[in-house]
């Protein structure tokens, strides 16, 4: 099983330097998407499946948190997990964040293990960057 | 409030930590004048409001460039160095701001660059509270800060 991931940056280089941290971790990207703001991710959206989106902040026209309260709005894409990657670190910033509906939170600047390891989590996948299956019988259920 | 010394701290702290971490550039405090090619300044609003502008010269912000994006020197563009240069100065705010109170708020204004060249110490902005300069392997950044509380 592989994802489809979006990056929201008005940076191009952060978006190359998240673009290959992805793919050298190991994780089974499909597509990479990229838009330079909240506007453009919707566009982006309106026409592309996508799994799991990595967005920052600080951006003209649409900001993070703009794009966050767009997709909340809207029920086909308010259940795609977000992780917020950005220069702003404040404890009430990430709460406001996560209160708009963020999965996870990464400060600039990171390390490549920082993304993998948020990203992992956010999605679900081990350490091998592969889905982790629910192995679960019905016998483990507690009904 | 921090006093100027502890900003001159939290800043350079911020500066080291974002050359080393994401652009893999160690850079040293000089107290020489320096010649620069790019400036790029961001504004920030909150408990307290100011700008800080980074001067680069084209050598330090082709290696950044370089080594955050794996590039070869040939292949380094103006739009990169551009956009190299915004982000890392959008890196240090963030950061510098975060440690001088991460209880608080701050909003950040989108970087804003300027492509020109000059002598850091005729150029520096005679309000600043904070003007340094580094060297990495003979290239050059330069960093100013304004900084004013709400009362002002």
């Amino acid at each position: 099983m592989s994802f489809n991931v979006l990056i929201v940056d008005d940076s191009i280089s952060i978006r190359a330097v998240i673009k290959k941290i992805v793919t050298i971790s190991g994780f089974k990207m499909d597509n990479c998407l990229e838009a330079g703001n909240g506007r453009e991710a919707m566009e982006i959206l309106a026409d592309n499946w996508v799994d799991v989106i990595i967005s920052d902040i600080n951006m003209p026209e649409v900001n993070g948190l703009e794009f966050l309260e767009l997709l909340a709005k809207n029920d086909t894409l308010k259940e795609i997990p977000v992780i917020m990657i950005t220069t702003e670190g404040s404890d009430q910033r990430m709460k406001e964040a996560f209160s708009r509906g963020a999965k996870g939170f990464i400060k600039k600047p990171f390390l490549p293990e920082e993304i993998k390891k948020v990203l992992y989590e956010v999605i679900g996948v081990g350490n091998d960057g592969q889905y982790e299956e629910d192995t679960r019988t019905a016998d483990d259920l507690d009904f | 409030m921090a006093n100027t010394k502890k900003i001159q701290e939290l800043l350079m702290t911020s500066i080291f930590e974002v050359f080393e971490k994401m652009f893999f550039v160690f850079l040293e405090p000089l107290d020489e004048d320096i010649q620069y090619d790019m400036v790029t300044s961001i504004q920030f609003s909150g408990p307290v409001k100011g700008e800080i502008r980074t001067y680069l010269s084209r050598g330090v912000a082709s290696i950044m460039a370089q080594n955050m994006l794996g590039l070869e020197p040939g292949d380094v563009t103006d739009q990169t160095l551009e956009d190299c240069a915004k982000e890392a100065l959008n890196m240090i705010a963030g950061s510098f701001l975060n440690k001088l109170d991460s209880t608080q708020v701050f909003n950040l204004s989108i970087p804003q660059y300027e492509g020109k060249t000059g002598q850091f110490n005729q150029d520096k902005d005679s309000h600043a509270i904070l003007n340094m300069t580094f060297d990495s392997d003979d290239q050059y950044m330069g960093v100013t800060m304004n900084l004013e509380t709400e009362k002002n």
